[in-house]
């Protein structure tokens, strides 16, 4: 393959490599500057996900949920001794018949409780807590002990283990996330590189212009340059942003939803999740995030509203999966990287804390509170102790919903709970 | 727990040398080029010929010299401070709450339109290439004492916020860190002013030690709440100013790190700087933000640490030795870290000659989608950096961006506002906000081998090697007879090189 060739070295586009390993030019001599979508789907050589598999949506509420004030115990005097001005009034709880009521501004998430939709598990965390918002987080993220650090999460150790592309198709994303942050979740990031899809607000360009545009930065994406860990990544994640990126678009412009989506970005994020799953992409995993939950200081009226932006929007969500028949293919699950300590401080808010209650909606949830609520006989200050291990939650969720043995995903065995129907 | 970094590849040079400076014989056009981009935002031609002239060693005084411009507080964010407690009063004396709602409604409007104004006269600010390099210094240390618009939507304090680090930002660390905790920016931000003697509030002195000191693993949960005591008191008045409120303060015993006493905010300060942690935290973070994806292993930090303890801590010395040693200009750090986006708008800027374009809507809507709205980092730990800038949204992002300003600016979709903002920036001289014809112009005249050889010279930190070069050829040869289809293509061809993943790199 000499440099002066017509053609350049390495094929440009997908297209283009197709139709050149069709002519039995070997792939393995330059595997090492083709995009990772061109490299992994032709060793992997497993088929494609079937359009009717099993999804699963992690929703992140990112800063630390207020577990105590979201589903309140509120027949518990040391509820009240420990939340002076921060406890929710009992007449103002939205009750479930039991000793456990719902935050009122969760009116959406109540009802589908009481329809048997919702699952609560109460008191969710792991042993020896940490504190800090991106170490607990991390720990979350990528299913470690308190004192162990992974490179990878949870989700992209299920990829590695479980997906496999489709050669001779576009190949789609296996996860997508939306409304984060910080880019792209660890949670997704497995041993082996996924196509992962961020989804943005924006719509890129549009007619022949883009078209043209985006064949030419292919052609010399694709080019090889000198090697480089950040050079090759940039190289694979434009290559398969701009595949992606024209069908995406074409999704969510014809897509249209059974159900009136709040404005805010949240809803508008599962919104686009929602016509994603319409439209038999063969995504597993949709990630969102719900950001704000940090409320050291003045906390009422920012937790309710945080509550009410999640309640609605899951709700509208499921709804809107509902009247298009993909309810009974979605699970859709929450976590928050600690809850907030039990006793309220002086500023009206509350510090991090450790366990909270997790939440599990879809048509194939089995409803009701699950596990065991944390005890509040504590002294003032001190945290609650969790009652179920994380890592139940994700082991539940792989075996059960994503059919994949939880061995090579979770260090350790942790038990399972009956969450899915 | 295991540290992170005990992953990290191994730099070519040993810890012991590292921190050396560069032997002269290193220093060349490569190298200024290097030191340009990474210390400010791009390594114009007559930029890197000065800096190969002058030497490494003038030229990193140069770029870090005392005493140049400060940023100067923007009209509307002075507008603000002197109206706000106007409007506040207005609000208490509201007849109905509609009206009180209201009145909140417009201040927070313009609390937000003042920040979209600060955002685009600091960018304009920064884009001189005089500016550049302490700019970026002062957006790193930022980026390490983090404040956000999200907690504290007063753009005044901010703006005093960047203001004290940008003073005291080459100067003693301690003296910086102590300014930082009685900034009322931070002393909302964290919660300081919620801490009370009876109630200490504990997010400032966990993050003092976990994102701006020591990082984590280096002190325990005892000594955090400890800590917080020391800190309890410290307020701003509603001018903006710090004040201690005694009542307020813990002044008892503590013990924090292992020190006993009746300990300040100020001696806590001192206590965490009297650990080795202190010393090797920062230049940890400067690799993070300057050099390297995950930055360095631990000896390199620590090498460096030792040292800088030496030096007490002075921040003027350690950015001289960073951008100097060894280290810094290894091969392997050359061409491999991916630009921030402020850096790729800056340098897109510089690069093409333009000047900042005054409208928020197109310039800091874009950098919030490609993940960095300046002073409004998403959470205390700031930007992560490196590859997680990178994603299919923001990449979509910088690309709209790249088409945006290689398109004419059309100027009946701006609003009144806007097209005043323009006015006024051009009412200086001549400006081209976007690429101009004239900018195409010397590429046109051409042969295509030739015109591909100098965009990629021009734009690339790297050569991207002959499949790039021929891959761009096939698009611009043969050249089309019809002039302005033969511009359009060039245009075209300059905004791919653009949108590459090559340029993405510095």
């Amino acid at each position: 393959m000499a440099d002066n060739s017509p053609q350049p070295a390495f094929p440009a586009t997908r297209r283009e490599f197709f139709h050149r390993s069709a002519s039995a030019l070997g792939l393995l001599a330059f595997s090492r500057f083709a995009p990772a979508f061109l490299v992994d789907s032709t060793l992997a050589g497993a088929p494609a996900p079937e359009r009717d598999r099993r999804i699963l949506v992690v929703v992140q509420l990112a800063g630390g949920n207020d577990g105590l004030n979201t589903l309140v115990p509120f027949e518990d005097p040391d509820y009240y001794r420990l939340r002076p001005t921060l406890g929710i009034p009992k007449d103002k709880v939205l009750a479930t018949g039991g000793l456990f009521g719902f935050h009122p501004a969760c009116a959406e998430l109540h009802r589908l409780f009481q329809d048997g939709r919702l699952a609560v598990v109460h008191g969710v965390g792991y042993p020896n807590p940490n504190r800090s918002h991106f170490r607990s987080t991390e720990i979350w993220e990528t299913a470690s002990g308190s004192g162990e650090s992974y490179p990878t999460g949870w989700v992209g150790r299920y990829l590695d283990n479980s997906c496999a592309g489709s050669p001779g198709q576009d190949r789609d994303p296996v996860a997508v996330h939306a409304n984060t942050l910080n880019g792209e979740p660890l949670s997704l990031v497995g041993a082996q590189s996924h196509p992962t899809f961020g989804l943005s607000p924006y719509s890129g360009l549009g007619g022949r212009e883009a078209e043209e545009s985006r064949r030419l930065l292919e052609s010399i994406a694709g080019a090889a340059g000198r090697p480089g860990r950040e050079a090759d990544f940039l190289k694979q994640t434009l290559m398969d942003t701009l595949v992606t990126e024209s069908r995406v678009q074409a999704i969510l412009k014809a897509y249209r939803p059974h159900a009136v989506y709040p404005g805010n970005p949240f809803a508008q994020s599962l919104n686009a999740v929602a016509a994603l799953i319409a439209s038999g992409m063969p995504t597993r995993v949709y990630f969102v995030t719900l950001n704000g939950f940090d409320t050291h200081a003045n906390q009422l009226p920012k937790h309710a509203n945080l509550l009410r932006v999640l309640s609605e929007g899951l709700a509208t969500f499921q709804g809107d999966l509902e009247s298009h028949g993909l309810d009974r293919q979605v699970l859709t699950m929450s976590f928050s990287e600690f809850g907030r300590r039990a006793s309220e401080n002086e500023s009206r808010g509350t510090d991090h804390g450790t366990a909270s209650p997790l939440f599990l909606l879809g048509s194939r949830v089995r409803g009701g509170l699950h596990g065991a609520p944390p005890s509040l006989k504590i002294p003032k200050n001190q945290d609650v102790a969790f009652t179920t291990d994380f890592r139940s939650l994700y082991t539940t969720m792989l075996e059960d919903w994503l059919e994949c043995p939880a061995g090579g995903v979770i260090a350790g065995s942790f038990p399972k709970l009956p969450l899915v129907t | 727990m295991p540290d992170a970094y005990d992953t990290l590849p191994q730099p070519s040079i040993p810890p012991e040398s590292a921190w050396d400076p560069l032997p002269a014989a290193g220093w060349d056009r490569g190298a200024a080029a290097h030191l340009l981009r990474r210390a400010g935002w791009s390594a114009e031609p007559e930029s890197v010929e000065r800096a190969v002239r002058e030497g490494m060693e003038l030229t990193v005084e140069r770029l870090f010299a005392a005493g140049g411009a400060v940023f100067p507080m923007p009209g509307p964010v002075a507008d603000l401070e002197r109206d706000l407690p106007d409007i506040q009063r207005a609000a208490r004396q509201a007849a109905t709450p509609d009206v009180r709602r209201q009145i909140e409604q417009e201040a927070r409007e313009r609390s937000r339109s003042a920040l979209l104004d600060m955002t685009i006269r600091w960018l304009e600010f920064a884009a001189g290439p005089e500016e550049s390099a302490r700019a970026k210094w002062v957006l790193f240390l930022s980026d390490v004492y983090v404040v956000a618009f999200e907690k504290v939507p007063r753009p005044f304090l901010l703006y005093r916020h960047f203001d004290l680090i940008a003073r005291r930002g080459l100067g003693p660390a301690p003296e910086l860190t102590k300014a930082v905790s009685r900034s009322p920016a931070m002393i909302h931000y964290l919660d300081l002013d919620q801490s009370r003697r009876e109630a200490p509030n504990e997010n400032f002195a966990r993050e003092l030690f976990e994102l701006f000191l020591l990082g984590e693993g280096n002190y325990t949960e005892e000594d955090v709440k400890q800590a917080a005591r020391a800190f309890t008191g410290y307020r701003a008045d509603p001018s903006g100013e710090f004040r201690l409120a005694r009542a307020q303060h813990d002044d008892g015993v503590k013990t924090v790190l292992g020190t006993t006493g009746r300990l300040d905010g100020d001696q806590v300060i001192d206590v965490a700087y009297g650990l080795d942690a202190a010393g090797s935290f920062l230049p940890g973070e400067w690799a993070r933000f300057y050099l390297c994806d995950g930055g360095i292993p631990g000896p390199w930090r620590e090498a460096l640490g030792r040292r800088w303890r030496a030096r007490e801590y002075d921040l003027g010395w350690l950015v001289r030795t960073l951008f100097s040693s060894r280290l810094f200009y290894a091969p392997e750090f050359r061409g491999q870290f991916i630009k921030s986006p402020v850096q790729f708008y800056l340098g897109l800027v510089q690069d093409l000659g333009l000047r900042v374009m005054p409208v928020p809507r197109l310039i800091a809507s874009p950098l919030r989608r490609m993940g960095q709205a300046l002073f409004d980092p998403p959470n205390v730990r700031g930007w992560v950096g490196g590859r997680q800038w990178i994603n299919s949204a923001s990449l979509q992002a910088r690309r709209a961006l790249v088409e945006m300003l290689f398109s004419r600016l059309n100027e009946d979709a701006l609003d009144a506002d806007e097209r005043m903002d323009l006015g006024i920036a051009r009412s200086g001289g001549a400006a081209d906000f976007c690429v101009p014809d004239s900018l195409l112009s010397p590429l046109l005249g051409l042969k295509p081998e030739a015109a591909v050889d100098r965009l990629v010279r021009r734009f690339l930190p790297e050569d991207p090697g002959p499949a790039f070069r021929e891959a761009l050829l096939a698009y611009l040869a043969p050249a089309p007879a019809n002039p302005a289809e033969r511009r359009r293509r060039t245009k075209r061809a300059a905004a791919s090189v653009i949108e590459s993943p090559h340029y993405q790199l510095c």
